[in-house]
C-alpha cells in the first residue's frame, strides 16, 4: 500500500513563523525567550511578530507570558509541548519531502 | 521565497530546511553574544586606559618604574579586574533579558569560562616562558596582545566573524605602531584601539545583538 502525499504543517511552513518556531524548540523545554530577542534575532519589525506569534498560540504551539521584569513589562514566548510535537512531525515531513535528506542535527 | 499566498510568503522545503539551519546559528550565535557591543566598549574604554598607563611609566613615571618595576602588576591588575567583573555583570543582565535564568546562566557560564581561560593564558604564559622579570617584562604585551587576539578570532570564528575582525584590528592597532610609530607607540595604539574596538561594538549592534 503505498503512502499518500506528504503534506507540511502550513501552520509552521511559513518563512517567519518557522524560524520563530526554531527558535524557540532549539532551547530547552522549560525556556523562555524575550520577545526583544525573538525581534532582534529574526530582524523582525513587533508588527510582524505579533501577527505571527498570535497564530502560532491559536494554533497552541506557543504560549505569550507578559510579566514585569526590574519594574519594567516585558513578553516572553515559549514552546508548548504541542508546538514541539507538532515541529517534530514537520521536520520528519520535511525529510521526506526532500529525499531523506539528513535533519538529524536540526532536531 | 517561492511565492506569495493570501499576503504570507510560501517556502519551497529547501527554503525551508536552509532557514532550519540558519536561525539555529543566527539564534546560538545571538544567545552567546549577549552583551557583547556594551563589553566590547568597557574594554575599548578599559585597553587604551592600559597603554596609557604603560606610556605614562616609560616617560613620566620612569623614575617610579626603575625603582618599583612590579608596580605595573597593580595598575594592570585594577584595569583587568575591572574588566572582567564588568564584563560579567553586563553579560549577565544581557542574558536574563534574553531568556530564563536557566539557559542564560548555561551559556553566560561557558562564555565567562572561555574568557577566563583566554585571560589567564595571557598572563600565564608569559610566566611560563621566563618573562616575569624585569628584563622582559616590558615585552609582556607583545605576546599578551597576539593571545588574545587568537581568543577573539576563536569566538568570532563560532559566533559572529565581526569579533574576529576585531581581535586582528586590536593587533594590528597594538603591532603596527609598535613598529612604526617610535617612543610614541603606545599612545598610537591607545588611540587606534579604541576606535577598533568602538567599530566593532557599533558594527555587532547593528547586527541586532544587544
Amino acid at each position: 500500500m503505498s503512502k499518500g502525499p506528504v503534506i507540511l504543517n502550513e501552520t509552521i511552513h511559513q518563512s517567519v513563523r518557522l524560524r520563530i518556531m526554531t527558535l524557540l524548540v532549539s532551547q530547552p523545554e522549560e525556556a523562555r525567550i524575550a520577545y526583544r530577542f525573538i525581534q532582534r534575532t529574526l530582524d523582525l519589525t513587533g508588527g510582524n511578530l505579533t501577527i505571527h506569534l498570535r497564530k502560532l498560540r491559536d494554533a497552541g504551539y506557543v504560549t505569550i507570558i507578559k510579566e514585569f521584569q526590574e519594574d519594567k513589562p516585558s513578553t516572553w514566548v515559549q514552546a508548548t509541548p504541542l508546538g514541539r510535537g507538532a515541529y517534530s512531525e514537520y521536520l520528519a515531513n520535511l525529510e521526506e519531502v526532500l529525499g531523506g535528506v539528513a535533519l538529524g542535527s536540526a532536531r | 521565497m517561492s511565492g506569495s499566498e493570501g499576503g504570507e510568503a510560501v517556502l519551497t522545503p529547501q527554503e525551508g530546511w536552509e532557514s532550519i539551519h540558519a536561525t539555529m546559528h543566527r539564534a546560538r550565535s545571538s544567545m552567546y553574544l549577549a552583551g557583547s557591543s556594551r563589553i566590547l566598549l568597557l574594554w575599548g574604554g578599559l585597553t587604551p586606559l592600559m597603554y596609557l598607563a604603560e606610556y605614562w611609566l616609560q616617560t613620566g613615571g620612569a623614575d617610579l618604574a626603575e625603582e618599583s618595576p612590579w608596580v605595573r602588576a597593580p595598575i594592570f591588575g585594577v584595569l583587568v579586574l575591572a574588566g572582567i567583573i564588568g564584563s560579567g555583570f553586563i553579560g549577565k543582565r544581557a542574558g536574563l533579558r534574553n531568556a530564563t535564568k536557566e539557559i542564560s546562566r548555561a551559556i553566560g557560564i561557558r562564555v565567562f569560562c572561555f574568557w577566563m581561560a583566554v585571560t589567564m593564558a595571557a598572563w600565564l604564559i608569559p610566566g611560563a616562558a621566563g618573562m616575569w622579570n624585569p628584563e622582559s617584562g616590558p615585552q609582556i604585551p607583545h605576546v599578551a596582545i597576539g593571545i588574545v587576539t587568537l581568543g577573539f578570532v576563536l569566538f568570532g570564528t563560532m559566533t559572529n566573524f565581526v569579533l574576529a575582525g576585531v581581535g586582528v584590528g586590536i593587533a594590528a592597532a597594538y603591532y603596527g605602531p609598535h613598529y612604526l610609530a617610535g617612543d610614541a607607540a603606545l599612545v598610537f595604539s591607545a588611540l587606534a584601539t579604541m576606535v577598533v574596538v568602538v567599530a566593532g561594538a557599533l558594527w555587532i549592534r547593528k547586527s541586532g545583538v544587544e
